[in-house]
Formats: C-alpha cells, sequence, structure tokens
C-alpha cells in the first residue's frame, strides 16, 4: 500500500512497453464493460423503435425519461424498490446488532464451544441454498401466515438475517480480533461493567469494519434471489430481483425494451452508485485487506 | 468471572440461535428427508415413509436429473477452467505494476456488485441479441462472419451463451482473491530472482504460482460453491427457449417442489432434499480434494 501513495514516478516508457500487453488486454476487457452499460443505459432513454435499428446511441428522437417514469408507476418498480430498501436497511441493522455482540465475545473470551461455533459459522457460509430450503419452507407454510404481506414481509427479512449471520460475524470477529485489549483493560479498572464498555467503546471502534460489512450485507440482500423467489408470496412484497424476473417474462409479450431497460437500471443502480463511492472499501473488504481499517 | 458468563451468553444468543434455526435444524432435517417419502413439504414427521436410497436411486434413473448434474459438472470445469485462468491473468497483469491499477481492479470487478438479474439481462436482451446485438455489431465491424453470424441463443448455443455471459461476471471475484495473494508475496523473492537473471515469466512460472497453491485452494473453494448454487443464471436463459440445455440441480429442484411440475411424476420432497445433499456432498469432496492437492508445504511468506 505504501507503494503506491509514493509521488507519481516519471513515465518509464521503456517499462511502460513491456507491459504493453498487460495494458491491452485490460483496457479490452474495461471497454466491453463499459459499452455493456453504456448501452443499456443509451438504450433505457431511446425507444424500442431505435433500438431494434441499432442507433441508440444517437438519441435521435431527444431523451425519453417517460420509460423510466412508465417502468416506476406502471411496471410496478417503485414497489419492488420501496420493499428492496427497506428488507435491506432494517436487515442491515438488525445484522450489525446480533453479529457485532457474538463476534466480540467469540473474539474475546475463551470458553467450551467457542472453537465449534466458529467453526459451524465458517462451514454455514458453504452451505448450498437447496440444504435448508425445504425445512424452513416447511415450517413457514405451516404457520399458514403467507398471505398476511406483513407476516409475509417479517419471514423475509427474517431470512434475510439469518442467511447472513455466519458470514457477518466471521468477519467481524477477524475485525475485533485486531482491536487492542488494552482499551478494555483501561476500562476495567475504571470500574466499567464489560457489557457497558462494548456498547461505549469497542462497537464504536469496530466501526469501519462495521461499515465494510454492512455495504456487503446491502448488497446480498438486495441482490438475494433464490429465497425471495420462493418466499415473497405475492406482488405487494417482492423484492426488486423478483420483481425484474416477472416484468422481463411479461416484456416477451409487450415487446416495450426502452421500458424494460429502464427497469434494469433502475435496479442496478443502487448497488452500482454504492460502488462507485465506496469501491476501495469493498476491495478491501473481499481480500481481508481491509480489516485492519 | 460470573459477569463475563451472563455476558456472554447474552452476547452469543441471538445469532446463535438464528444459526441453529436457519442453518442447523434444515440441514440435519434435509439429510433425513432425503431417506424419506414425503408427500407434502409442510408434512409432519410422523407421515414420512422411510424408503432407504430409493430417492437417490430414482434421482440417478431421472434422465433430466442426470442432465442437469451434466450441466452444472461442465459450468464448474469448463467455466471454473477459463475463469480461473482469466483471474490468474488479470491478477498478474494488475500487479505487474501497471497504471490505473485500482481503476482496472474495480471496474472487472463491477459485475459482482450489481443485481445478476440486471446482468443476466443484460446479455441476454444486448449482448447476444441476433438484430442489435454487442457481439453482432463487433462481427459486422472487423469483418468476422462467423462472430455476427452466431446464434447465441438458438437451443444447441444457449449452453455456450450461459457459460459466456456467468463467467464474465465471476472473473472479478477469483481475480480479486489472486491478486491479493501475489500481493503477500515479498518483493524481495522477485528482486533476488531479477538480479539472477530470471524474466518475468520465469518468475512467475517459479516465485509467483506455487506460492499461490493457498489463495488457489480458497478460489476453487469458492467456485465449487458457487457452481452447487447455480440457479439464477440459469433460470433467466432458460427462459428464452425452455429446454434441458441450462438446467441445473438447483432448477431441477426447484420445478419439482415449488414450480407448476411440469416435468414432475410425483410429489416427493425427499427427492428435493436428496438434490441438497447430493450438491452439498459434492461441494465437501471437493473441498476435500483440494485440500489434499494443495496441502500447504509450509511455506512461510
Amino acid at each position: 500500500m505504501a507503494k503506491e501513495k509514493k509521488v507519481r514516478e516519471r513515465v518509464n516508457w521503456h517499462r511502460e512497453f513491456r507491459l504493453a500487453p498487460g495494458y491491452i488486454i485490460l483496457t479490452l476487457w474495461v471497454l466491453f464493460t463499459f459499452i455493456l452499460l453504456g448501452w443499456v443505459v443509451a438504450a433505457s432513454f431511446s425507444t424500442s423503435k431505435e433500438i431494434f435499428s441499432g442507433t441508440v446511441f444517437q438519441f435521435k428522437s431527444g431523451l425519453h425519461l417517460e420509460n423510466y417514469a412508465k417502468a416506476w408507476n406502471t411496471s410496478n418498480v417503485s414497489v419492488f424498490f420501496m420493499n428492496s430498501l427497506g428488507y435491506a436497511s432494517i436487515s442491515c441493522v438488525l445484522l450489525v446488532l446480533i453479529c457485532a455482540p457474538a463476534a466480540y465475545v467469540l473474539s474475546r473470551f475463551t470458553f467450551l464451544g467457542n472453537k465449534l461455533i466458529q467453526n459451524g459459522f465458517v462451514a454455514a457460509m458453504g452451505v448450498p441454498a437447496t440444504m435448508i430450503v425445504l425445512p424452513l419452507f416447511g415450517l413457514v407454510a405451516g404457520w399458514n401466515i403467507l398471505n398476511v404481506s406483513l407476516a409475509n414481509r417479517a419471514v423475509l427479512v427474517f431470512l434475510y438475517v439469518g442467511i447472513n449471520v455466519p458470514y457477518t460475524t466471521i468477519f467481524l470477529l477477524t475485525f475485533f480480533s485486531n482491536l487492542s485489549r488494552s482499551f478494555e483493560e483501561a476500562a476495567a479498572i475504571d470500574g466499567c461493567p464489560p457489557m457497558k464498555t462494548f456498547w461505549k467503546i469497542m462497537f464504536p471502534m469496530a466501526q469501519p469494519g462495521i461499515i465494510t460489512v454492512t455495504i456487503f450485507n446491502f448488497i446480498n440482500v438486495w441482490n438475494e434471489y433464490f429465497m425471495s423467489l420462493i418466499f415473497a408470496n405475492s406482488d405487494k412484497v417482492k423484492s426488486v430481483a423478483i420483481g425484474l424476473y416477472g416484468m422481463i417474462n411479461s416484456m416477451r409479450y409487450t415487446g416495450d425494451y426502452a421500458g424494460m431497460f429502464a427497469a434494469v437500471v433502475i435496479v442496478f443502480l443502487p448497488t452500482f452508485i454504492l460502488y462507485i463511492f465506496l469501491s476501495e472499501k469493498i476491495i478491501a473488504g473481499v481480500t481481508g485487506g481491509g480489516v485492519k481499517g | 468471572m460470573k459477569k463475563n458468563k451472563t455476558m456472554i451468553v447474552v452476547f452469543l444468543a441471538p445469532a446463535v440461535i438464528m444459526f441453529c434455526i436457519i442453518f442447523l435444524y434444515p440441514i440435519i432435517r434435509t439429510v433425513l428427508m432425503s431417506f424419506f417419502k414425503i408427500e407434502g413439504v409442510t408434512d409432519a414427521m410422523s407421515k414420512w415413509q422411510f424408503s432407504g436410497l430409493a430417492n437417490y436411486i430414482k434421482l440417478f434413473n431421472t434422465e433430466l436429473f442426470r442432465i442437469s448434474m451434466w450441466n452444472i459438472f461442465r459450468i464448474w470445469l469448463f467455466g471454473g477452467i477459463a475463469v480461473m485462468g482469466l483471474a490468474l491473468l488479470f491478477a498478474a497483469i494488475l500487479t505487474s505494476g501497471i497504471r490505473f491499477k485500482k481503476a482496472f481492479r474495480a471496474i472487472i470487478y463491477m459485475p459482482n456488485v450489481v443485481s445478476a438479474v440486471a446482468l443476466a439481462t443484460m446479455w441476454l436482451q444486448y449482448v447476444f441479441s441476433p438484430k442489435f446485438g454487442l457481439f453482432k455489431s463487433i462481427g459486422d465491424m472487423l469483418h468476422w462472419e462467423w462472430l455476427s453470424k452466431f446464434q447465441w441463443l438458438d437451443p444447441s448455443h444457449l449452453f455456450t451463451a450461459l457459460l459466456v455471459a456467468y463467467c464474465f461476471g465471476m472473473v472479478g471475484y477469483h481475480m480479486l482473491i489472486f491478486a491479493s495473494g501475489i500481493e503477500r508475496i515479498g518483493t524481495d523473492y522477485f528482486e533476488a530472482a531479477t538480479l539472477d537473471g530470471a524474466g518475468r515469466l520465469q518468475q512467475f512460472r517459479y516465485i509467483t504460482l506455487p506460492l499461490l497453491k493457498g489463495v488457489t485452494k480458497t478460489n476453487i473453494t469458492m467456485w465449487s460453491i458457487s457452481s452447487a448454487g447455480f440457479f439464477l443464471w440459469s433460470q433467466l436463459f432458460s427462459m428464452v427457449v425452455s429446454n434441458t440445455q441450462t438446467i441445473t440441480p438447483v432448477v431441477y429442484m426447484y420445478q419439482n417442489i415449488f414450480g407448476a411440475g411440469n416435468s414432475m411424476t410425483e410429489r416427493n420432497s425427499g427427492i428435493g432434499a436428496a438434490v441438497g445433499v447430493l450438491l452439498s456432498v459434492c461441494v465437501v469432496v471437493i473441498f476435500i480434494v483440494c485440500d489434499r492437492i494443495f496441502k500447504d508445504d509450509d511455506i512461510e511468506f
């Protein structure tokens, strides 16, 4: 990391030339990504006719913002969007409240079963959804509550939280183990009870880790598909991923391509914007390098 | 100490209870279910009829399921080779001291954070489109007939299309893992090698690759886990033409248990459970094999 912060050295053309194949390969890949996204955004502002004639980048008939208005209002995207926003926000808060204390205890105290719980959580991260979905569905369907939309929403949030508990806990665990113990010791000498020490001192200190893991959780819940497909019972409670799937399905009959691409843009925009601002933090979180804050 | 005990219990309880409800209990029940004949998913255990390995035998005698297993195997193997190859190549380029490293890295990883439904739609409706698709435009521009004429969404090519689109999105993640592994190797190794006259490729072959065993293991494990859960892309791609080209085990299970039941001969949730168990066993086996092959030879770096 320190190496990159050095003042930019002068361009060494000999060196850059040797790296040329690398530049070319990466640039082609990145260019492809840009065209892919750029075209979809352009298409969402044009008309289905222009899309079929392959002239989306010319904007001959101007910007068609009404595609967005139509997708937002008539195709229910606003409902799906608000649902997902709600699910993701609530799940993220609950996950931090549930996992941060657990991660702290697991990182700080030795007790019977500590290692077992940690191993269990790590293993759970690799469990395919097919392995857990049937009993969960049986359980929930047995209660007969899925036709009440509030209960259905609660079930979805509960699932989103539950699925992400192992990952969140393990992520925060590594973070807490890197924090120095001297803070707690000082607090203990001053007579601060351990639980209070956690909420007043350790929890705020873990903020960088909590923010990173929350970004991941938000993205995960926003993009979650399998569980939502099975457990979301009505259009009223569907998340964006499922809603978009339904829309694309019906788009085959209406042929409104511009409207469909507008919906696609609306669905990918929130996590995309999040990524533009926080890509460094997210990438550091993936590789564990950012765990040290 | 007494105080700590209450704290441990209070702090751990919510997470552990969630874990038991969402993971522990369902996993145990799914394993049990796979050995029983069960009419409905909600049936109480008293209604289950023990059938031994019958569910598994039936699965392997079902052609559609065999096709789905073959498909997922091809995705795992061919997709895996392509993704790991590209990821390693990109990681090597990124760490070779190029400029704009962070920008390149961020853009290549980007598909991992956007909704996969949106991404798959872009590929299906745009890139592969025979009328205005990106591949057609590129083919036209470079006068590559084979590319502009290639019918990606034909039933016979749909699997290739699926593989290409899926792999495109996955490269970034595995690239990050490889790159972090390469960056952890101390620069002094490379400096020493350069002094001894080793070229870049030689350095890559004899220093980087052997020291990447650990991250390769991580990458293969993660790839296998995401392959085992392969569902969304398959479902979206089979929307174009419903055929068996892109069916995967999870889709098979979904259709049998939750879907309209077009391929269903009898109601039996036990079969669905058996699919889940089989996939999990595959992941575990791959994990163990990887652990054997890529044993950390106590190389400290």
